[in-house]
């Protein structure tokens, strides 16, 4: 029931651009469906960038993941498999490694295929060559680095990032990477002292980087929001400010309500 | 009875008991280990053949005359492997099932029991239909009051045959001593080998164990597109300094992709070892599972005793939309980490974080280790953790007095948790919590019954966890993040 409403637009329409989430309401299809928007097979082979999810379109300067870039995400967190969810979910496939802690069920739940994950838990020393093998089959690799890379490291493998045409998202930092994200502020609402459970959490996410994306843009967003997808957050409960989380849950019901109402 | 057309060869079987009598190939010793003993027996006779570990087979006719005797070249035999540190039994008899039984009989006066031409049946006739390895079929048999080989095989054999099927008719066969299936009459028109050069030469095990698993592709799909199957496969490795080993493996059934590869790298490392032992290549470094001394220059896989295939299905990849370009890059991580280093994920049933996933090696059959479409009770709740520790990891929680957190066996909690430290780092402050959440699994079966309480804590820098409390020490198996 609530897949349905996830990816609606937002309540109060902001006042920056995107005009792209706008327009659901016409469209036959669930717009979380990958053919709403991208033919399956040319999405992936033909366009300049990888699509991602609706909620992340606003913070990337070209509403995607660019092909050939590296994008440095902060650190290992949702944010990293939210990045890929929607690339894989349209038939990317997507190589993680060096992180044997990911979360598969996670993953799924925010809109990866397992059916199309490459899990490589332990590269080892040799680790920049275990990514440029999987550049060559996968258009997304996840990866934490297990040592600092050294420049030449570095640059050979932006280089295969670049020759395949695929994105390479780091879960920790890269100096000259194209696009960085990170999260800078959480909360979780659902949980008390002693009764509820963690439903979902708020994070502002701010994206930087280099060229088009210099100019520093922030959103909040429901990461994960409680079916586990992720949402754009309504600005308006991000103004409440600091309240107690059972306050949350009443002000994120009304907020689903509004929006099953509205879309 | 015994047409002489159809009488099989005689056989010299070597059975060494360390490796277990099962068919289990992973039982007992380093398998790889068994390649000195198939070396001991490669003096007497060029062409042996690995049953399993643990059991190797020669013809015996050529040997016997050369070495004066099949009683003569069975004791020289015996005492050469048993100069390599294995005890050993070995039986000779007409056709190798017949012979395999006569090692394992072999034991009381010497290590060696010879069966004389035309004996076979009548050694066959008192030993149990068990043997046969088809327990179904022994069942059956017992059922219906024919206990040992000699009353089945006093059955007409196409009465044997419509009533227990194939199964029953190669039973029948075997209870006879001949041999289970009639060969081919005549050797395959085309060349069904398949073959691949390494250039510069392999000095690891692992790339050559991977080429292998796609040349043994290879070869079964000739061999299909001609609707034969192997029993045998030999695999010749060409080294560079020209050095020539070549090994026949055989599989009780058909042979996979995979098991044919896992035979080459035993064949390597086991080859290794014996090298190591000869004192030839001393210059590397133990514990590395390459051929160092001569990298590998040629792998060909030739199909050996080639029989109508009955309709098993070759093992493809565990799903089909798995592109050539992806497969590709797999094989190739595959290649330089091993097989088990590169997983696809299946999401399965369980009730912790850790169980919800069976990582599957890439090219195996995807099976969830439980399966995923049940309720499970007690599962943890939704949003799942995005970090999973693939081992939980120690942590510490107290309550607002310094006192660890403990739970009552009628899950109650003993006091509010106030701070928490995981892993050793920093102490946090504990600012909202849930829990606990018990979860008995497997209460009706001791050794794997687990009692835990679940927690989910959330410190004051906004870090959330999933924090379980087993037999009094703390964990933290998961991370919200």
């Amino acid at each position: 029931m609530g897949v349905e409403v996830t990816q609606a637009p937002q309540v109060t329409p902001p006042s920056s651009q995107a005009p792209s989430s706008q327009a659901p309401s016409s469209l036959e299809l669930s717009p979380r469906h990958p053919l709403s928007r991208y033919s399956n097979e040319d999405a992936l082979t033909g366009e300049g960038v990888l699509p991602v999810l609706p909620a992340l379109r606003e913070l990337l300067p070209a509403g995607g993941l660019p092909r050939g870039s590296v994008v440095a995400a902060g650190g290992w967190s949702l944010l990293c498999l939210a990045l890929a969810a929607e690339a894989s979910a349209a038939g990317a496939w997507c190589a993680v490694t060096g992180l044997p802690q990911a979360g598969v069920a996670a993953a799924a739940d925010a809109g990866l295929d397992p059916g199309r994950m490459l899990l490589v838990a332990e590269p080892g020393p040799g680790w920049p060559q275990v990514v440029v093998s999987l550049l060559d089959g996968c258009e997304l690799v996840l990866l934490h680095p297990p040592d600092r890379p050294s420049a030449l490291v570095r640059r050979r493998i932006e280089a295969t990032v670049r020759r395949f045409g695929g994105v390479l998202v780091v879960a920790g930092d890269w100096e000259g990477a194209q696009l960085r994200l990170l999260v800078t502020d959480q909360q979780w609402a659902g949980i008390g002292a002693g009764h509820g459970r963690l439903r979902a959490r708020r994070v502002r996410v701010v994206a930087d980087g280099r060229g088009a994306a210099a100019r520093p843009r922030a959103r909040w967003l429901w990461l994960p929001a409680p079916d586990g997808s992720v949402a754009v957050c309504d600005p308006a409960d991000v103004t409440t400010g600091q309240c107690e989380p059972a306050d949350h849950i009443g002000a994120r019901e009304t907020f689903w309500k509004e929006m099953q109402r509205t879309g | 009875m015994t047409a002489a057309s159809n009488s099989p060869q005689r056989v010299l079987v070597i059975w060494c008991p360390d490796w277990g009598p099962g068919a289990d190939p992973g039982a007992g010793p380093d398998a790889g280990a068994f390649e000195q003993v198939v070396t001991a027996v490669e003096e007497f006779s060029p062409r042996v053949e690995v049953v399993r570990p643990g059991a190797c087979a020669i013809g015996a006719r050529g040997p016997a005359r050369y070495f004066g005797g099949e009683e003569t070249l069975a004791e020289k035999i015996a005492s050469a492997v048993a100069g390599q540190g294995h005890p050993c039994q070995v039986g000779v008899a007409d056709g190798l099932f017949a012979a395999q039984l006569a090692a394992q009989a072999a034991g009381s006066p010497g290590p060696v029991l010879v069966v004389g031409p035309g004996e076979t049946p009548a050694f066959l006739a008192p030993h149990p239909v068990s043997v046969l390895g088809d327990p179904e079929l022994a069942d059956l048999l017992t059922r219906l009051g024919v206990r040992t080989l000699g009353e089945f095989a006093a059955l007409p054999a196409t009465a044997a045959a419509a009533r227990f099927g194939t199964q029953g008719a190669i039973g029948h066969r075997l209870a006879r001593g001949l041999d289970p299936r009639p060969l081919v009459p005549r050797p395959p028109a085309a060349d069904l080998s398949a073959s691949a050069e390494f250039d510069p030469p392999a000095g690891q095990a692992e790339p050559v164990a991977f080429t292998a698993k796609a040349l043994a592709e290879q070869m079964h799909a000739g061999l299909a597109a001609r609707g034969l199957a192997c029993v045998r496969v030999q695999v010749q490795v060409i080294c560079e300094d020209g050095q020539e080993i070549a090994r026949l493996w055989r599989h009780d059934g058909l042979l996979s992709a995979l098991a044919v590869a896992e035979r080459v790298r035993w064949q390597l490392a086991g080859w290794r070892t014996a090298r190591d032992a000869r004192g030839e290549g001393g210059t590397d470094a133990p514990g590395d599972d390459g051929v160092t001394a001569g990298g590998v220059t040629l792998l060909r896989l030739v199909p050996d005793q080639l029989v109508r295939a009955t309709g098993r299905q070759l093992g493809l990849w565990g799903d089909a939309v798995v592109s050539d370009r992806v497969a590709r890059a797999a094989l190739r991580v595959q290649a330089m980490l091993g097989h088990g280093s590169v997983t696809r994920p299946v999401l399965s049933g369980g009730r912790g974080p850790a169980d919800q996933v069976t990582l599957v090696p890439f090219g195996d059959a995807a099976d969830p280790a439980l399966p995923p479409d049940r309720p499970w009770p007690g599962r943890i709740p939704a949003p799942a953790p995005a970090t999973v520790y693939p081992f939980p990891l120690p942590a510490s929680v107290l309550d607002e007095s310094g006192n660890p957190v403990t739970v009552t066996g009628r899950a109650l909690v003993s006091a509010a948790p106030a701070r928490l430290s995981a892993c050793g780092g920093p102490w946090l402050a504990i600012t909202s919590w849930a829990g606990p959440w018990p979860v008995a699994e497997r209460w009706w079966r001791p050794a794997s019954a687990r009692r835990k309480a679940r927690f989910q804590l959330v410190a004051e820098d906004g870090s959330a966890w999933l924090a379980v409390l087993s037999g009094g020490q703390w964990l933290i198996e998961a991370r919200y993040e």
